[in-house]
């Protein structure tokens, strides 16, 4: 289990620092008009999860609710990775290149991660397998290039705080994982 | 005499992922007693709020203790200045704790030369800041020393990880100076500590 989560630590933390990469990517070409064209974090879908958000919170949450927490997020984000990765390379964007190749790792490593997560569950053989559904309802980022290109970085915008929150969660887990080597920790 | 100057909000930093603090520059008082206020708004609220806490910080600072400050969630800032003749208000900050974490500085840095048959090296070994609760995983911190001769123009630079020791080999006899520094996983690196003196002796 140790080993299972210090992998999923990993790539968390992967995850997190790929799309704070991407996001500085889009930031370095944006238009001023797409600031404010912005919607409010509040208008993410995964916003309605009732997570943890400070210490003391977190760390009374149980195991496995954590670890449902992390998937929940993890499974929400499915399917509007896909919608960046399939628009990436048509944005009306200088580096849509370079973003088109971090999207795509940002779907792999998501996959990646989801398939790390289930051999944890089955490790920690949890009963409960309570997770909340989250879904996404757009196919499309939007008709003309700049509405594209606002509702791409809005996306990432929320997945930037999500996967700071899974990777907050997974290393939690890590540490309680891993109280028979606390100098890891 | 005039209304005061513009204050500008100039950092907030979070030690450790469960306060932090915002710091901001007065402007011109006008030549009449000025007073400062911050106000911070929550992204998903309405209501306008007046700092929680002026004085731990110090001068020119707000405090956000634990019931204060909630994560993945953006304060917006402002400072406003008042005297006698009128108000100015400062740029708006907007801050989500996470993206602010500085931790303090490792602690009780020591350094000794190990004697082993392929010859010495220096073990450093230190402590985390004692305000980072890495224990449970909240914070992750990540450790990074250098190394130098006195005469020595430019540190050489080691990566720890996460461990809180260092094992330097291959140094010449000679005084060496030390310091380490810690950064969250997500975040800023720490001051490096005062140096710590080792003296690697000669081989023979
Ligand atoms: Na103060
Ligand atoms: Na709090
Ligand atoms: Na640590």
């Amino acid at each position: 289990l140790n080993d299972l989560l210090e992998r999923a630590s990993q790539l968390s933390d992967k995850l997190h620092s790929l799309s704070t990469s991407l996001t500085n990517d889009l930031d370095s070409h944006f238009p001023p008009v797409g600031r404010v064209m912005m919607p409010r974090p509040s208008m993410c879908h995964t916003s309605s999860l009732q997570i943890p958000n400070d210490k003391d919170q977190a760390l009374k949450v149980p195991e496995d609710e954590l670890l449902s927490l992390a998937r929940s997020l993890l499974l929400a984000w499915s399917d509007p990775l896909a919608l960046l990765s399939s628009e990436a390379s048509s944005l009306a964007h200088p580096e849509r290149n370079t973003i088109d190749s971090k999207t795509k790792e940002l779907q792999d490593n998501i996959n990646s991660l989801g398939a790390g997560l289930e051999h944890v569950v089955h490790k920690m053989g949890s009963s409960s397998d309570n997770l909340s559904s989250l879904p996404f309802y757009s196919n499309s980022l939007g008709q003309d290039k700049t509405s594209r290109l606002v509702n791409f970085h809005f996306l990432l915008s929320c997945f930037r705080r999500d996967s700071h929150k899974i990777d907050s969660f997974l290393k939690v887990l890590r540490c309680r994982a891993a109280k028979k080597r606390p100098e890891m920790c | 005499v005039s209304p005061p100057g513009k204050p500008r909000l100039t950092s907030c930093r979070s030690p450790e992922k469960e306060t932090f603090t915002c710091w901001w520059e007065p402007g011109d008082d006008g030549g009449l007693p000025t007073t400062y206020a911050l106000y911070y708004r929550l992204e998903h609220s309405e209501t306008v709020n007046e700092c929680p806490d002026y004085r731990t910080a110090g001068e020119n600072s707000c405090f956000f203790n634990k019931n204060d400050t909630s994560l993945w969630v953006n304060y917006n800032i402002t400072v406003v200045a008042t005297n006698a003749l009128g108000k100015n208000i400062s740029d708006p900050v907007e801050v989500d704790v996470v993206y602010i974490v500085q931790p303090k500085s490792p602690e009780n840095v020591t350094a000794v030369v190990v004697h082993e048959d392929q010859g010495p090296f220096v073990k450093v070994l230190w402590e985390k800041p004692r305000t980072a609760d890495t224990r449970s995983g909240w914070i992750t911190l990540l450790y990074q020393l250098r190394v130098k001769q006195e005469k020595d123009k430019e540190w050489v630079e080691y990566d720890a990880g996460r461990q809180k020791y260092y094992n330097v080999f291959s140094l010449h006899p000679g005084k060496y100076m030390v310091q380490v520094r810690c950064k969250p996983d997500h975040g800023f690196w720490s001051e490096w500590t005062k140096t710590t003196y080792i003296k690697m002796p000669d081989y023979l």
